[in-house]
């Protein structure tokens, strides 16, 4: 027997003609670790597996398996575990596939070489182990699962716990429907699982079986997780419902005393309790499915997150026949036949050569023409007739011929100091934002007031008045009789009522005077406001 | 008012176009973070316009998504040695043969494995890879168990790392070099899809001669209308035009220089108009040259020993009257040195270094298309006649202190 790793997918003919007949000779090999020297390590691992099973992780890397191995029999290096791993699958229990998830360092890459799964016959082996273990029969045929049926029995057996004397047979019945139906629903949604984890570890997968085995998924998925998801939360609540006041606890009691009615008299009692437990254990775990509790998470809810797991799951795979895809062509064949090539070049000019014509990695190259010529060449433009040897040739630096290089090195030009011209320049400012300043606080009105009492006007004031008037005058519109605006900088507010009495404002300024209408007018001065706001 | 903003918001746009197109020019892979983040964006933002005008006027196809921008280039001429895969480090050492394999090895093993790799389950690759009993019979064989080979490969994989193929996740490839440790890397996988430049992948080129793989490899497809012919050649033109710093008449075969003599003014102007290149038409050919001397990756004149010893050489050069030997171009560095050593570097000056100097300076010439390396030594090409510095020299030698700048 190998120890090699062999996939049962890939193997060949001839390997396929001697497999057949090693399984003729030992038909049992899953069976072969129970009598080999290391017994209680490799049940040990088996049980690893199945127990990870429970929990729909499939495949297993060994760092993992020596984990969750119990301490007692924990080997001290993952070693001892890659060879157990590697001796079962040669038995056939379990199977290996290449681990192709990303790693960060070196060692890893070597190290990380295989995941394991439980064959079919590994499986198989297990369970008949169990059966043999536990001395007793599984029972219960797998039906066709639904979410639908549990809800159903579940309300039935609501309906049987609020009677007054249930009917033993009918809660005996309806809770063998019920863990019935729950055992099927279990065991699909764990081979499904398990199906799903296989074909999306895609090794080799034909990009039109994967296509076509896509959409199929996730329509499935998509009806699962949403029935997961309504149904589990209604069967999580009847659960509730039926424990509550331990209802449950009487059918359960009814459903056992019913079994252990046939019981031979003198064993009766201990029949009746052992019967009662295991549909206690039943209950209990019909209840772990779909309850979280105690910390733990309901086996509904992990099966809702594996399964929302495979949908990026699934991405990834689809990007990865992308990146396939983009090469196209056999290019792996293409560099091999381009390396004959190169190896059977004349010379390296041939190799050169086609280097540049097969990968195109090259730079463009150009001569370089400086400003100063081709100046020159706008102003008297060489004919394209003439040669190159009678055109202007190019000015090189006479520095450049003598030294091979532009620029003599020297000392740096001194920075040029203009702190004069900026200590004028920030004067200037400041004087003119007194000025602007100063008028403001001029034309501030305090209060409502009429024009003609404004009284004369220094030229800034004027202006700075002139623009607000204007301000407030492009918002008049017939028949209003006030107006109010802001000044376009946003520092004066202008309020303006039309007066009807008649009479005549005058402003005095040294260029003149201004005349018109009299109208009250309140100006404010809004930047006198903001260091008061500032300061609360 | 609003014309001269209008103006202005143009100028600008115009600039910013020209310097999305040269980013290009210079960096046909542009990575989205990295130094190139800003050229990148500005290709970005201008990848439609860029688009259309490569599509139109070379045939190149601009790809940019959400990593990178890519313009897959296929060069006018496949006669340029020129432009070598260069070592992603200062000294920018060409590539050798066994690092081109190397390197072709390195990315069909990245291009079917996963996301991640370690440099030392790449290199076990590569050594299957390299089995191949055509490599074996060309003489290739790599057990990347030497240092030099592990040298090799960490130069293969710094140029991808460079590239933006894959990033460095932990560990250095000196390590890994001196056999102390090992790199993890991740691969940028949709760079590594359009890294090959190709038209016609490789490995359904069945071809055995060297010149007729190349040829396949960026064939056209064909050509049975004079519409396509003339596009065809429309694209070759623009293509050396671009690429090139000079695109000499007697390259060219009868058709292209037909079509070149009628449409020279339309091909000039839509290089200008997209890169801001202006022509300079002699009577042997067209140089597009470039008044920000930023769009080349090889300078000429240039700063450095180098740059000045090539710029002596190609003076002596042009006054040539044909082929001038190897030897004559060394004893020119060695009169040189005597005059202008006192500014070149210490190595320069150290004899035995003209071989070297000489070298440089006509890779530098070639490259720039200003001179011709033959078997014995090297021929002057008609541009070269640009650089002709006669006047300067006379005022150089008339001894006065360079107080004004001199005007020939």
């Amino acid at each position: 027997m190998t120890s090699r790793p062999v996939e049962p997918d890939s193997v060949g003919p001839a390997e396929a003609a001697h497999s057949a007949g090693s399984s003729t000779e030992t038909p049992y090999a899953p069976f072969a670790h129970l009598t080999a020297p290391n017994a209680t390590l490799y049940r040990q691992v088996m049980s690893v597996f199945l127990t990870a099973k429970e929990r729909f992780a499939v495949h297993l890397r060994p760092e993992d398996v020596h984990a969750a191995l119990p301490p007692e029999h924990r080997p001290a290096g993952p070693d001892a575990v890659v060879k157990a791993l590697d001796s079962l699958v040669g038995w056939g229990n379990l199977r290996a596939d290449p681990d192709t998830s990303r790693v960060t360092a070196v060692e890893d890459f070597y190290r990380r070489r295989f995941i394991y799964q439980l064959t079919q016959g590994g499986e198989a082996a297990e369970q008949a182990l169990s059966v043999y273990d536990e001395a007793l029969g599984r029972r219960g045929a797998l039906q066709a699962v639904a979410l639908h049926d549990i809800v159903t029995h579940l309300r039935a057996l609501l309906v049987l716990a609020a009677e007054e004397e249930p009917d033993a047979a009918k809660a005996h019945l309806a809770l063998s429907a019920l863990t019935g139906r729950f055992e099927a629903l279990a065991e699909n949604a764990r081979a499904f699982m398990g199906s799903l984890q296989r074909t999306i570890d895609l090794h080799g997968v034909e990009v039109e079986v994967f296509l076509a085995y896509k959409d199929r998924l996730i329509q499935y998925l998509e009806r699962f997780i949403q029935d997961l998801i309504t149904l589990g939360g209604r069967i999580a609540l009847l659960i509730a419902e039926l424990e509550d006041r331990d209802r449950v606890g009487l059918l359960l009691r009814l459903a056992a005393a019913r079994e252990a009615a046939d019981a031979a008299p003198d064993e009766a009692d201990t029949a009746q309790a052992q019967a009662y437990e295991r549909w206690a254990g039943r209950w209990a775990g019909l209840a772990a499915w779909f309850v979280s509790a105690d910390g733990r998470e309901s086996q509904a809810r992990l099966l809702r997150s594996r399964a929302l797991g495979a949908i990026p799951q699934l991405l990834a795979v689809v990007r990865q026949l992308n990146e396939r895809r983009a090469g196209r062509s056999d290019r792996s064949a293409d560099f091999r036949a381009l390396a004959r090539w190169f190896a059977e070049a004349p010379d390296d000019d041939a190799r050169h050569r086609l280097w540049r014509a097969a990968f195109g990695l090259y730079s463009a190259r150009h001569f370089t023409v400086d400003a100063d010529t081709l100046a020159d060449r706008a102003a008297r433009p060489v004919p394209p007739a003439t040669p190159w040897a009678e055109a202007e040739p190019l000015r090189i630096s006479p520095q450049l011929r003598r030294t091979g290089s532009y620029e003599r090195r020297g000392k740096p030009r001194r920075v040029q100091d203009r702190s004069e011209q900026r200590r004028q320049l920030a004067e200037l400012a400041a004087k003119q934002a007194e000025e602007i300043a100063a008028a403001r606080a001029r034309l501030a009105t305090d209060g409502t007031t009429r024009l003609s009492a404004l009284g004369e006007l220094d030229p800034v004031a004027f202006a700075l008045f002139l623009r607000l008037l204007g301000d407030a005058l492009a918002t008049w519109r017939p028949g209003t009789t006030t107006t109010a605006a802001t000044s376009n900088d946003g520092t004066m507010e202008i309020r303006l009522t039309a007066l009807d009495d008649g009479t005549k404002a005058e402003i005095r300024t040294p260029g003149g005077v201004f005349r018109g209408p009299d109208h009250t007018v309140e100006i404010t001065d809004l930047t006198q406001d903001i260091p008061a706001w500032e300061a609360r | 008012m609003t014309t001269s903003l209008g103006e202005v918001l143009d100028n600008r746009r115009t600039a910013e176009f020209h310097k999305a197109a040269r980013a290009l020019l210079k960096e046909p892979l542009l990575l989205a973070r990295g130094p190139s983040a800003d050229s990148y964006r500005l290709v970005r933002r201008y990848a439609a316009e860029l688009r259309d005008w490569f599509d139109r006027n070379t045939g190149w196809s601009l790809r940019v998504d959400a990593e990178s921008a890519r313009l897959r280039r296929t060069p006018g001429t496949l006669a340029d040695a020129t432009h070598p895969a260069r070592e992603a480090s200062r000294a920018g050492v060409p590539f050798t043969r066994r690092r081109y394999v190397l390197l072709c090895l390195a990315l069909a093993a990245l291009e079917r494995g996963e996301a991640q790799i370690a440099l030392g389950r790449l290199a076990e690759q590569v050594v299957l890879d390299a089995a191949d009993p055509h490599l074996a019979a060309a003489g290739v064989e790599f057990t990347l168990e030497r240092r030099d080979e592990r040298l090799d490969l960490a130069a293969v994989v710094r140029l991808l790392l460079r590239y933006g193929v894959l990033r460095r996740v932990a560990g250095d490839e000196d390590a890994y070099v001196s056999g102390a440790g090992d790199v993890l890397y991740d691969v940028e996988r949709r760079v590594l899809a359009g890294l090959l430049a190709a038209r016609h992948g490789p490995s359904l080129i069945d071809a055995v001669g060297f010149e007729e793989r190349l040829g396949a490899l960026t064939a056209e497809s064909a050509l049975d209308s004079d519409e396509l012919r003339f596009r065809a050649i429309r694209q070759k033109l623009t293509r050396r035009l671009l690429d090139d710093p000079v695109l000499y008449y007697d390259e060219l075969t009868d058709d292209e220089l037909v079509y070149l003599t009628r449409q020279r003014a339309f091909l000039t102007a839509r290089v200008s108009e997209l890169t801001g290149l202006l022509p300079e038409v002699r009577a042997e050919g067209i140089a597009m040259v470039d008044p920000h001397d930023d769009l080349t990756d090889v300078r000429m004149p240039e700063q450095g020993t180098h740059g000045h010893v090539t710029l002596l050489l190609a003076e002596h050069l042009a006054a040539a009257d044909g082929e001038v030997s190897r030897t004559e171009l060394e004893l020119r560095v060695r009169e040189l040195a005597a005059v202008h050593g006192a500014f070149w570097s210490k190595s320069a000056k150290q004899p035995g270094a003209e071989g070297e100097l000489v070298e440089q300076a006509l890779a530098r010439l070639s490259a720039l298309g200003l001179a011709k390396r033959t078997p014995a030594g090297a021929t002057p090409l008609p541009a070269l006649a640009r650089y002709a510095v006669g006047e300067a020299v006379v005022v150089e030698s008339s001894s006065r202190p360079q107080r004004k700048a001199p005007r020939p």
